[in-house]
């Protein structure tokens, strides 16, 4: 199929591309953009890993099309450091422990952050009902969420 | 994975999507969140040439409602955004609920009603509390359009009475009468999406002068081909005060309008229990 001239903005930067309309926004962020904190899993939208933000929402960059991610403000991993300073959540994840493998850390760590940007003292419960979309297979999830719970509380 | 290549149009009036559809017939799909349509796509389980997004046109994306008509949804509305919507979560709580059980945080964020009703899915969680709440939907294709009661939109497992040419372009819900209240009620499995097992919704009309039940609608999902009304428990309830062996009755009676098609002792049982705790909770919020 032909190409596509689409233009992305990711983590405040603008990017012109040429894509085909089957190339999913993960495709494009990974390939294209070299931005390669979003993991593909399962690629069929249960895993989580995938996630990156769309106006602040996390969504699954897998199941998404990239030309229909225009005009959207797209965040990924790379792009919650601010000038070489780590998010908290990014500190707290690292303090916990609450990183093994890595494969799920860009997802769970952006969908948490949209948890917390809606509703910044989410109880534990709330906390496990929002990140139920993301699977980590090495951590046991409880670090994860004690990351959670200390960025939550402003734990820096 | 891939998704297969197709060719891909976003108009941007509904007029223009039914005339793809009309072209290319069976060879298109409609894409609203993409959740269930890539995922198929994916599996090579269906490939459309032609993907039609509905992206291109805002007025879909819309929850209408005022006090006197009929609470109305388009295809591009998401869980999330009907999870949230105030009126919606007034005055259909327990429609909002079950959206907030369907898939993930990250699904209800890209997944729409009108998807997920198309879908047609057994287990789909809004389909028992859009059943119970006498749900239409408004279908529209080149030559003309219908609205068809929810009950007549599923035929059978992922199968609806939608032709390959039609697009469902509302949700329409009427607004409950007073003194009535809804439940709903599901058990599920502990999977990453946690699809429901046994989905029971009721909608109960009781007068408040002598405490009798005018009304009740019993929907259920995941126990049957396809998600249904329980009729013959309804009939126990109407006119009668609800006391508790009424109650156990009518519940008793929905498990044996369930066909389930695997785990048949657990999902017939729980049907009972389910019921009569969506009868009982919506009791507790007319009072």
């Amino acid at each position: 199929m032909k190409k596509q001239l689409i233009e992305l903005r990711v983590n405040g930067e603008s990017f012109e591309l040429a894509v085909e309309p089957q190339k999913t926004l993960l495709e494009v962020v990974r390939e294209d953009l070299g931005l390669t904190g979003a993991k593909e899993a399962c690629g069929t939208g249960e895993c989580g890993a995938c996630t990156v933000l769309i106006d602040g929402k996390p969504i699954l960059s897998c199941l998404t099309l990239a030309i229909e991610a225009q005009g959207k403000k797209i965040t990924t991993i790379e792009g919650l450091a601010k000038n070489g300073d780590l998010h908290p959540l990014q500190k707290a994840f690292i303090r916990y422990g609450a990183i093994q493998c890595g494969y799920c850390t860009s997802g769970m760590i952006l969908n948490a952050k949209s948890i917390l940007d809606e509703n910044p003292k989410p109880s534990r419960d709330e906390i496990l009902k929002g990140l139920e979309g993301n699977l980590c297979r090495c951590t046991g999830y409880n670090k994860i969420l004690e990351a959670v719970m200390a960025a939550s509380t402003g734990e820096d | 994975m891939r998704i297969p290549r197709f060719e891909y149009f976003r108009p941007s009036s509904i007029d223009e999507v039914c005339s793809l559809l009309y072209k290319y017939k069976g060879e298109a799909k409609v894409l609203a969140g993409g959740t269930d349509l890539f995922v198929k796509m994916k599996k090579k389980e269906i490939l459309p040439k032609v993907v039609i997004s509905l992206k291109g046109i805002q007025t879909l994306d819309r929850i209408e409602w005022d006090d006197r008509e009929d609470l109305k949804i388009g295809p591009l509305v998401t869980h999330d955004a009907i999870v949230n919507h105030p009126f919606v979560r007034e005055k259909f709580d327990f429609l909002s609920e079950a959206c907030f059980k369907i898939g993930t945080r990250q699904v209800r964020n890209m997944g729409t009603l009108v998807g997920n009703l198309c879908n047609a899915s057994p287990s789909s969680d809004a389909s028992a509390p859009l059943l119970v709440l006498e749900t239409k939907l408004k279908l529209v294709h080149l030559y003309g359009e219908r609205t068809i009661p929810l009950q007549e939109f599923f035929i059978g497992p992922f199968q609806t009475v939608l032709d390959p040419q039609e697009i469902v372009v509302e949700v329409q819900i009427p607004k409950p009468a007073p003194h009535t209240a809804g439940s709903y009620q599901y058990l599920h499995k502990a999977s990453s999406v946690g699809e429901t097992l046994v989905g029971a919704a009721a909608l109960l009309t009781i007068d408040p002068r002598n405490s009798t039940c005018q009304e009740a609608t019993i929907g259920l999902s995941s126990v049957s081909p396809i998600p249904i009304r329980a009729k013959a428990a309804e009939r126990i309830l109407k006119g009668k005060k609800l006391e508790e062996k009424i109650i156990r009755e009518a519940a008793q009676v929905a498990m044996d309008e369930t066909q389930p098609r695997s785990r048949p002792l657990y999902r017939r049982e729980m049907t009972r229990v389910l019921v009569e705790r969506a009868i009982l909770r919506a009791m507790e919020k007319i009072r």
